[in-house]
């Protein structure tokens, strides 16, 4: 069932909502940046802002997480699991950030289950908004992970003019547009109708921004990509680790204590698959020491059919960050192309 | 939905030097309801916590014939060994586990055994060998075969000698580089292969040690005329959370810390990264 809101009253709802935990919508910051944080009231909320460079990852998998409270009391310790149980929601993201967080979700859900990720994914409510125009890198339209969503969203907004429509995707999501009671109206026909055109305008205006995933998969999969191309590909790569900073489905993770004098918060630390001490082992022994395996990893981990088969999703959301951020331009379309063609640019 | 990463309280019990450098930690829950609910098969492993440092993975060096206490055995090569080798007798760690697939003990039952280890590859398959021998009746003609670079490098010295004694487990072991006073084997331990009556199709060899000696000493032993799935080893990788979740041990689409550590010859060649 599909509702309605006025453009004007969508400031009322988000007060409420604002009554029940804590808002997240992207916000310019004062140098300039945008990024997602924590408003403290509806008029701080800006809806025509582009994409944070980076992804809401940081609410269900914070790049410091903190899991395990350690104490110690003479010669004892105590350890407690912490909880995260902070009801939150998620307003203005896009649909590859949705998609981003239910491929994360699925994974944690996988046995055995963590706790500590589903703890704040089963708090977090994702208020979308579909995007009628794609951005400029974008290439969601190659991962079916936009520009509208038929799933995966808590509530997707489409932008009518002078209202939203609103669909409705989860309890979740039915719960916070009870929560606009009085607010929110039955959609009309006219006003689905409009959102289906929309969908199809924003499906057509994808330029260029195209991403083969099929071709690069069967090659990935069955090992047809040649060392001397990953060899190529590897040598633009400047090793920043920026492409899994900023991927809305990178999770891998390291474990460190942090703090001191007996009292620590053992922490869960994204890592990054592409520098060298990430498979370093304490023997000296490195099985990816070359940067070209490194790369070959992330790339078999992303677009794999043996993963595809997992995950059920290839590891992107099309959101192009990484191409906003690869220094070396051995991003995700870039590699897919080369692999696909047989060949990197020299 | 359980807290995956919330570690169970352990005391050092003893401590017992092995080389300079390496030393079994002899551990033992404090919730003596934790020890009786903690089974492992050999070839597991756990996620040891030194407080204040983070947590590492480390086989379970003893065997579960014999439940009292877990043992470790630990060489000094980094921040976090460093400081348990630091901790003395009653100190506190922390204790993930047991993880990983193991060795499949049963469909030992009745066959020959062949062990075959380098320097501090030991461990893992020392937990087998005592399971074996505690149970010696079920299983065939044991044979271990034990190499490390000098006499001062071998591990579990007390033990070596039983073994040695043992009428019913034929041990040899060989050191890379003698020093004064070694009267025994020098060379590599596949070059011990040839001091021993080998039986390929009754047998399963387990092979653990460095790279190189695995490398070695699994040729030898197809030379031999062993299949490659009756050819038994542990894989070491990188590992950070020891369920599949972290992504450092991943071989291509396989954990090594959930699918492994342990695989035959067969599916080590099928693991492609």
């Amino acid at each position: 069932m599909a509702f309605a809101i006025e453009k004007n009253a969508v400031s009322g709802w988000l007060e409420r909502l604002l009554q029940l935990g804590e808002v997240i919508a992207p916000t310019r910051t004062p140098s300039g940046d945008v990024l997602f944080s924590n408003i403290r009231s509806a008029a701080e909320v800006t809806w025509d802002l582009p994409n944070p460079l980076h992804p809401p990852k940081e609410f269900v998998l914070p790049q410091t997480d903190p899991i395990v409270q350690i104490k110690r009391n003479g010669k004892q310790h105590e350890v407690e699991a912490i909880h995260d149980g902070r009801r939150r929601f998620l307003v203005n993201t896009r649909s590859c950030d949705v998609k981003g967080i239910a491929f994360l979700t699925r994974m944690h859900e996988m046995e055995p289950a963590d706790a500590s990720y589903l703890r704040r994914s089963n708090n977090l409510t994702l208020i979308s908004v579909a995007c009628t125009t794609p951005c400029p890198l974008g290439f969601c339209i190659c991962t079916d992970s936009g520009p509208f969503l038929s799933s995966s969203y808590d509530a997707q907004l489409t932008d009518l003019g002078q209202s939203y429509l609103v669909e409705v995707g989860s309890a979740k999501g039915e719960a916070t547009v009870a929560e606009g009671q009085g607010l929110f109206r039955k959609a009309t026909e006219t006003e689905v109708s409009q959102r289906r055109e929309l969908e199809e305008k924003a499906r057509q205006s994808f330029g260029d921004q195209t991403c083969h995933f099929a071709s690069a998969m069967r090659r990935i999969s069955t090992g047809r990509v040649q060392d001397p191309l990953w060899q190529k590909m590897s040598d633009w790569c400047l090793e920043c680790g920026g492409c899994n900073v900023v991927c809305p489905t990178c999770y891998c993770f390291s474990v460190k204590d942090l703090g001191r004098d007996g009292s620590w918060i053992r922490c869960r630390l994204r890592d990054s698959c592409q520098y060298a001490a990430f498979t370093l082992e304490a023997s000296g022994h490195n099985p990816r020491a070359q940067r070209k395996y490194r790369m070959k990893r992330r790339f078999f981990h992303k677009v794999s059919a043996q993963y595809y088969s997992r995950d059920g999703a290839v590891g992107c959301v099309g959101c192009g960050r990484c191409v906003q951020v690869c220094l070396g331009a051995t991003h995700m379309p870039a590699v897919v192309s080369a692999i696909r063609k047989g060949n990197w640019h020299e | 939905m359980n807290d995956v990463f919330l570690p169970d309280i352990a005391r050092l019990a003893d401590l017992c030097d092995e080389t300079p450098d390496t030393r079994t930690f002899r551990l033992r829950f404090r919730d003596l309801g934790k020890g009786k609910d903690f089974h492992f098969l050999p070839g597991q492993f756990i996620e040891l916590s030194v407080f204040g440092y983070g947590e590492a993975p480390f086989c379970i060096a003893s065997s579960p014939t014999r439940p009292e206490a877990l043992e470790m055995t630990v060489r000094r090569t980094g921040q976090l060994t460093d400081a348990l080798h630091k901790l003395g007798e009653g100190d506190e760690v922390g204790v993930r586990g047991p993880f990983g697939n193991g060795f499949n003990v049963e469909a030992a039952r009745g066959k020959d055994l062949l062990f075959v280890a380098g320097g501090i590859g030991l461990p893992p398959l020392r937990s087998l060998i005592w399971n074996v021998l505690d149970e010696r009746s079920r299983f065939g003609q044991v044979t271990v075969l034990y190499g490390a670079r000098t006499p001062a490098d071998l591990v579990y010295k007390r033990e070596l000698e039983e073994w040695a004694k043992r009428s019913d487990v034929e041990f040899h072991v060989t050191v890379d580089s003698a020093q004064p006073g070694w009267t025994g084997s020098v060379g590599v331990v596949p070059s011990l292969f040839k001091k021993v009556a080998l039986h390929p199709e009754t047998s399963l060899a387990y092979v653990c040690g460095p790279p190189i000696m695995i490398k070695i000493a699994v040729q030898d032993l197809v030379g031999l005329g062993f299949k490659e799935e009756n050819i038994i080893s542990t894989l070491e990788r990188m590992m950070q959370c020891g369920i599949g979740k972290c992504n450092h041990c991943a071989i291509g689409h396989h954990y090594v810390c959930r699918d492994g550590p342990v695989f035959n010859c067969g599916q080590i060649k099928e693991l492609v990264d």
